[in-house]
């Protein structure tokens, strides 16, 4: 008995020593991995953590997805890298008749299709054409062309679209042109998935592999008319979640990230030849409060508490929300405290309330405003309403978003401190939109990925935009219904004087602010980062202060350039090595020890 | 009753199970009074974030600057009430189906049998997801999702030994005595079948604990309670492994694997003292 017992603790004690010494030389053999990837020519490898849904320029409404339709299609015009103002691309200049219906676009001549086809005006007008017959074309970008009345080529460098009334966003059609000479052969756009590579495009690169959320190659475009960009290959390399993306980066084996969490961005601050960027991002994340969803004809829909319908409570109740502590602690520092809908990088279109609208964190006035609205406090401190049930209110957030997950508690505490019960609700993203779109809930998450132009977030909240009797044909936000929101949002449609739309902008926000169907609760940045040793010159969006990846263009991944000997890659970080050695220490030494156990057990049979 | 715990005694791994396992219940039941909810609070929170173990907070502080000993300590609760819960629900169903379909025969024997087969070749962890998808987000779908996938086991086992009971002479005597059905199973059969679900009671919790903890990791835990699975769910999704933030993963990790292993000591115990067989000469 004796003996079999050393024996065994002398198999786990070599064992042990065994993966010792391989965890420690492990740091040395994961560096070799970059550097064969880096041969035949200059890779800037990206990760994505994010899902495509499809590479079909038409369907795709995901930021990831529409991304990569950014690098394989140009459009009309595009947004200038530093100000974000409407510049020429596809179209090199433009005129506007009198009464704003007509638009003219001269395309701009020499311009080829990645396979060698010259790209004409009548590919232009084929596009928008396909979107004004083929109603499965208009899945993506409808809205540009709701207002149209008819898109023609009259000679091949001229396009003139004419639109049924004024239309502020013309210069902004974010609508990637197709190639007239493949598409006229597809018969059923929603079927078509557009990955027969190479995919034929006129965009700074070109997708030459692309299988569904496992790997998508682009190549360089040689013959793009702004010129050729600086490397060779652009990968993009997906990741389950944004930590593996970080170790990836730290290690060398992408280029660059975003989407990071401040966990992660601040855990990048120490490591060798990564360079962050905390961008200014376009997003904002929202509470919504259900105003009493109706139909677009007005029939109420959904079970929102009625007490939310009341605009005093409404306000009073965004009164105990601290806009600061999401910004310090759930975001890290990383975003600045919410205001109007359209983010402050917009500078022309920003609204932040003054000293006197704004709404500070007050949760005495919260009190005081509800007891007046009618809702004194009841037993256990909780408010009672005019039918004499206690005011509890659903909570609605996405399962699985950081956000969401963190800040419900916040909320949750935040009400109940002005007496106020909240179920807090995390449920998928699809049960998530099934729900808000039925208006079964009280308070919601949500959150926007905000355009240049300001229309789109706009149109959110009008009348028109709320569902049919069938929850369908609508993409309303917050179930908003406003005659003065609704006109603000019309007038600033049609207005082509840039100084006064931003005005009449302005106005709708703070109307939507005043109304408080929605509480804006912080702008988050954007937070990349990326290795300084082998890529260099990225251009942000805008300058200064903006993002490399999620632009409203291409100029980050355009503009990169490698670094100079940028295939030798750097150390990586030996510390998860060792944490997953050890690991394995662990997990062998138990099964050493079992082995060992198995054994006494045979030898005891033996004896 | 006495005899039963000399036996136990003398079975070392089993007491130690049966140690740790009192000292957390006990430390669990305690939590309210030995330490301060307001902790949990993250408006409240007081401590910066993602601090290694110090003198304030033993283990650390999570991304919330709240102390990851506290939120430790009341997982444990959760973790344990749910465990013993859904145990005591699959372990009730499953013996249920199990002493019906051996007692009675016939087509319930065969209708009951099948649709535990069907349970038994359903994986039980697609299973559970699905079902705290579709329910409402909460403690008691954590325990009907596990008790409705763990059940058909319990009941296989018990079908078994209460086929194997109710061929014995004196089942037989009962009946010819004039026995009804609820005598011939309260009096003779269960005293026969119970020391099996007992041991099969404890096995189960542990498994229970771990599938609450797989639930809430995977976020489909109650949003408002803290649990051990629904720790490592934030550490994970807030960014603890780039951080490097091992004070958050480890404590909530070891909790599962303490409890789980003193859980599974015990039982292996109670087996080896109600089954002869299995004692080590």
């Amino acid at each position: 008995m004796v003996t079999v017992r050393i024996s065994r603790w002398r198999l786990g004690l070599t064992l042990g020593a065994l993966l010792v010494a391989v965890g420690l030389a492990a740091p040395a053999v994961t560096t070799a991995a970059p550097t064969a990837a880096a041969q035949g020519g200059t890779v800037l490898r990206v990760a994505l953590t994010k899902q495509v849904d499809s590479v079909n320029p038409f369907l795709s409404i995901t930021q990831a997805g529409t991304e990569l339709g950014r690098l394989m299609y140009e459009f009309l015009t595009t947004y200038d890298a530093k100000d974000q103002h409407p510049v020429p691309a596809l179209a090199e200049k433009w005129e506007t008749s009198q009464d704003k219906l007509t638009w003219t676009y001269t395309i701009r001549s020499g311009v080829r299709w990645s396979d060698g086809q010259p790209l004409t005006a009548k590919d232009v007008a084929f596009t928008f054409n396909l979107m004004l017959t083929n109603d499965v074309a208009r899945t993506a970008n409808g809205n540009f062309v709701a207002n149209f009345d008819s898109v023609s080529a009259p000679d091949d460098r001229t396009v003139v679209i004419r639109t049924k009334t004024p239309q502020a966003t013309m210069l902004a059609l974010d609508v990637p042109i197709v190639p007239e000479h493949v598409w006229s052969k597809v018969t059923d756009i929603a079927g078509y998935t557009n990955d027969t590579t190479p995919v034929v495009g006129n965009g700074p690169f070109v997708l030459t592999e692309y299988r569904a959320n496992e790997s998508i190659r682009f190549k360089a475009n040689k013959d793009y008319w702004r010129g050729a960009p600086h490397y060779d290959e652009l990968d993009f390399v997906i990741y389950k979640n944004a930590d593996a993306a970080t170790q990836a980066l730290i290690k060398g084996e992408v280029d660059l990230i975003n989407r990071l969490g401040p966990g992660q961005y601040d855990s990048l601050k120490n490591a060798a030849n990564v360079t962050l960027n905390p961008a200014k991002g376009r997003r904002f994340n929202e509470l919504l409060f259900n105003p009493g969803a109706a139909t677009s004809t007005g029939v109420p829909i959904g079970d929102g508490n009625p007490a939310l319908r009341d605009v005093k409570v409404r306000q009073a109740l965004a009164k105990a929300f601290n806009l600061k502590d999401i910004v310090s602690k759930v975001a890290g520092g990383y975003a600045e405290p919410g205001g109007g809908l359209i983010p402050p990088v917009f500078v022309s279109y920003h609204w932040q309330p003054d000293a006197s609208q704004a709404r500070s964190f007050d949760p005495a006035a919260a009190n005081r405003e509800l007891d007046a609205a009618g809702y004194p406090r009841g037993a256990g401190g909780i408010r009672q309403g005019p039918d004499g049930k206690p005011l509890t209110l659903r909570l609605l957030g996405h399962n699985g978003t950081a956000f969401d997950e963190q800040t419900a508690p916040y909320i949750k505490q935040w009400l109940s401190d002005v007496g106020v019960d909240v179920t807090v609700q995390l449920v998928s993203d699809s049960q998530v939109n099934e729900i808000t779109s039925g208006g079964k809930y009280d308070l919601a998450f949500s959150g926007w990925g905000a355009n240049p132009d300001p229309d789109y977030i706009l149109s959110l909240h009008t009348c028109s935009q709320r569902p049919n009797a069938d929850g369908k044909g609508g993409t309303t936000d917050s179930f908003l219904c406003d005659p003065q929101y609704d006109a603000l949002y019309t007038q600033q449609l049609a207005e082509f004087d840039q100084a006064k739309r931003a005005e009449l902008v302005k106005q709708a926000q703070q109307r939507f602010y005043d109304l408080a169907v929605g509480v804006v609760l912080d702008y988050d940045n954007s937070l990349e980062a990326y290795r300084k040793d082998r890529f260099a010159d990225f251009q942000v969006q805008p300058d200064p202060g903006g993002v490399i990846m999620a632009q409203n263009g291409y100029w980050g991944y355009y503009s990169a350039r490698p670094v100079a000997g940028a295939a030798s890659s750097g150390g990586g970080n030996a510390g998860p090595v060792i944490g997953i050695a050890a690991g394995a220490v662990v997990v062998l030494a138990v099964l050493a020890f079992l082995f060992a156990r198995r054994r006494r057990a045979t030898s005891a049979e033996r004896e | 009753m006495k005899a039963f715990w000399r036996e136990f005694v003398r079975n070392r791994s089993g007491v130690a199970g049966l140690a740790v396992l009192a000292l957390m219940v006990a430390l669990a039941l305690l939590a309210p009074v030995l330490t301060d909810r307001v902790g949990l609070d993250v408006t409240r929170a007081q401590f910066p974030r993602w601090q290694p173990p110090a003198a304030d907070y033993w283990l650390g502080t999570d991304h919330t600057g709240r102390s990851v000993l506290l939120q430790t300590w009341w997982g444990a609760r959760v973790s344990l009430t749910v465990g013993v819960a859904a145990t005591l629900l699959s372990v009730g169903v499953g013996s249920v189906v199990g002493l019906a379909a051996a007692h009675f025969g016939g087509w319930l024997s065969g209708l009951l049998m099948r649709v535990t087969d069907f349970f038994l070749a359903l994986p039980a962890l697609v299973l559970a997801i699905c079902l705290s998808t579709v329910l409402p987000r909460g403690i008691g779908t954590i325990v009907l999702a596990i008790g409705a996938t763990a059940w058909p086991a319990t009941a296989r086992l018990v079908r078994a030994q209460t086929l194997a009971v109710e061929a014995r002479p004196y089942i037989e005597r009962a009946k010819v005595l004039g026995g009804g059905h609820l005598h011939i199973i309260g009096r003779h059969v269960l005293p026969g079948v119970f020391p099996l679900v007992l041991v099969n009671t404890t096995l189960t919790v542990a498994s229970a604990i771990i599938a609450e903890s797989t639930l809430s990791f995977l976020g489909l835990g109650d949003p408002g309670l803290v649990s051990w699975g629904s720790m490592l769910h934030e550490a994970t999704l807030h960014g603890a492994v780039s951080q490097g933030a091992w004070w958050f993963l480890l404590p909530p990790g070891l909790g599962i694997v303490l409890v789980v292993l003193a859980f599974t000591l015990c039982g292996r115990a109670l087996e080896t003292v109600l089954n002869p067989r299995l004692r080590v000469s």
